[in-house]
């Protein structure tokens, strides 16, 4: 069953994308014409720009914050469990369900507007906007995925014997030197983790922009995810999306293999 | 030098803390208070500047009138289908073989398993096209099968289960073989035993991420009585996108049951979770 819904797939999608298919007729070979077509397709730039600022605007920030957020969390206080169950929350609702919500929030007459109303002379269209839905997309998803890197995050913390900060603190080690010399560095398998899955839940997120903007305005948050289903199932070219969809497929795996290179190394030179 | 002595100091840092913490938490909850107080409105006064907080008056139709719009009965019965026979399946095929992983040697077994690893990093969009046309030729668009059987493994779910079972000793496992257990009863009385705490993080994880999955719902169904929560919520907003207090009412009734779920049972979630993280 592995084998028929998960390497299956792969290998026809690999082959599909050197050929034209529309799912009526028989797949036909198109040799590499699907990615040259791409190259010089300015839509399909404008996604890769799309999905660059959704995947980098939304983690990187998510990141800091997730990663503050369980350091704060990572002492013995009161409350801590509620303060930890309640980011978390978002993280388990479903992302249309957000995205619904978050929709009528930045509509002009929404919450959004309404806070700022004291700044603002006229009703900000935060999703109609070129310029400006980009970045509302990008906020509600740092809202929606900080909780879930916090505990991960938490979870490596925790790991972390707490020994180490005490000979530190006798060696007289300031907080911010602790933070540097000890956690960070053994905190790097997990951030290894965060970092690779973040990116792929990001360029897999579709529903938010497909539920929110549906791609709009002027293709601004037409990610690579919503562009391969919008080819394949809108305009039925079977082999353009799957050859977007193998694009995306090898960026990923540089990606990894970059970064799992980048800290192999690192550790090496510390041992 | 500070002018604060160390005790002052760390009491002001608690402080600032604790602020920083709340104002975190103010955010994270106004959007769910926002729905809440919307979703008793009237479609008029939804939307305002300035808005009112409390509706003016209580609308509580808009709970009762959509289930005479859509069927969300049957949304919510499909979405607990699928859930739970993904999850259940899962738990099968993905302990199955990261069991067969972790305590069994055969040929092609690192190669195996190296895939499995792979696909671990591919997206849904890099499969999808394949295996929607997998599913199209066997008949399966619109009904359970094409909805639970392509979502019934997981390369994630292999991966935790055999890094969890690498963890149980094999000795175990030869005693009960020597006491005449066969493969099936090893595995149900010897490891899912064992490996409980890994197999209720994937219960849950694989629970969730299919209650809230959207994508793969959204190819496979097109009729109306196969749509599970998040889709039918999309198509209420698509129809009534303009009825606010409505569409705020379905879209907490259908977070509801999650959110009940993870508020009875957040301590499982969190370390089911942060078990997802580490064992990486």
């Amino acid at each position: 069953m592995f084998v028929a819904f998960s390497l299956y797939p792969i290998i026809v999608t690999a082959y599909l994308s050197f050929t034209r298919y529309d799912m009526l007729t028989p797949p036909e070979w198109y040799g590499l014409g699907n990615y040259a077509s791409l190259m010089q397709d300015p839509l399909f730039w404008q996604s890769v720009k799309a999905t660059v600022y959704y995947v980098f605007g939304t983690y990187v920030p998510t990141w800091f914050l997730a990663l503050a957020i369980a350091l704060a969390l990572n002492r013995e206080f009161r409350l801590k469990g509620f303060f930890r169950a309640l980011y978390f929350t978002p993280v388990v609702m479903s992302m249309v369900v957000v995205a619904v919500i978050w929709k009528l929030m930045y509509h002009p007459f929404g919450l959004i507007n309404n806070l700022f109303s004291f700044a603002i002379t006229q009703p900000i269209g935060w999703l109609t906007d070129q310029r400006l839905a980009p970045l509302a997309l990008v906020i509600m998803s740092i809202w929606k995925s900080t909780g879930y890197f916090m505990v991960i995050f938490l979870a490596g913390l925790q790991g972390i014997p707490t020994d180490y900060y005490e000979a530190a603190r006798i060696d007289g080690a300031s907080g911010w030197q602790q933070f540097c010399y000890i956690t960070l560095p053994l905190l790097k398998p997990v951030t290894t983790f965060v970092v690779i899955m973040s990116l792929l839940m990001g360029l897999q997120e579709f529903t938010a922009q497909y539920v929110m903007t549906g791609g709009g305005p002027v293709g601004a948050t037409r990610v690579l995810a919503l562009l391969v289903y919008e080819t394949a199932f809108n305009f039925l070219k079977m082999g353009r999306a799957t050859a977007i969809s193998m694009i995306l497929f090898f960026v990923l795996l540089a990606i990894t293999w970059v970064q799992l290179r980048v800290l192999g190394d690192r550790e090496e030179a510390q041992a | 030098m500070s002018i604060l002595t160390g005790r002052q100091r760390e009491k002001a840092t608690a402080a600032l803390v604790y602020a920083l913490l709340t104002f975190g938490a103010v955010i994270v909850v106004l959007p769910f208070l926002y729905a809440l107080v919307t979703s008793f409105k009237s479609q008029y006064e939804a939307l305002q500047i300035p808005m009112r907080w409390l509706p003016s008056e209580w609308h509580f139709e808009n709970y009762t009138e959509p289930f005479r719009r859509k069927p969300l009965v049957r949304y919510f019965l499909n979405s607990t289908i699928v859930a739970t026979c993904v999850t259940l399946l899962n738990l099968l095929t993905c302990g199955w073989a990261g069991y067969s992983f972790a305590k069994f040697r055969y040929k092609g077994q690192s190669a195996l398993f190296l895939f499995v690893l792979a696909t671990l990093m591919v997206p849904i969009q890099v499969i999808v096209v394949p295996l929607f046309t997998l599913v199209q030729n066997l008949g399966w668009l619109n009904t359970y099968w094409g909805l639970i059987i392509p979502a019934g493994t997981s390369a994630f779910g292999v991966f935790l289960m055999r890094q969890y079972i690498m963890g149980i000793p094999t000795d175990f496992i030869e005693a009960a073989r020597i006491d005449g257990c066969g493969e099936l009863r090893i595995f149900f009385n010897v490891i899912v035993p064992m490996a409980k705490p890994a197999f209720s993080a994937l219960a849950i994880f694989i629970f969730m991420n299919n209650w809230n999955s959207f994508l793969w719902p959204l190819l496979v169904v097109q009729h109306e009585t196969m749509m599970t929560l998040p889709l039918g919520l999309a198509s209420f907003e698509s129809n009534y996108s303009t009825n606010y207090g409505q569409l705020m009412a379905v879209s907490l009734m259908s977070a509801a049951p999650v959110l009940l779920v993870f508020a009875i049972l957040q301590r499982q979630f969190i370390q089911g979770m942060a078990l997802s993280g580490l064992k990486q």
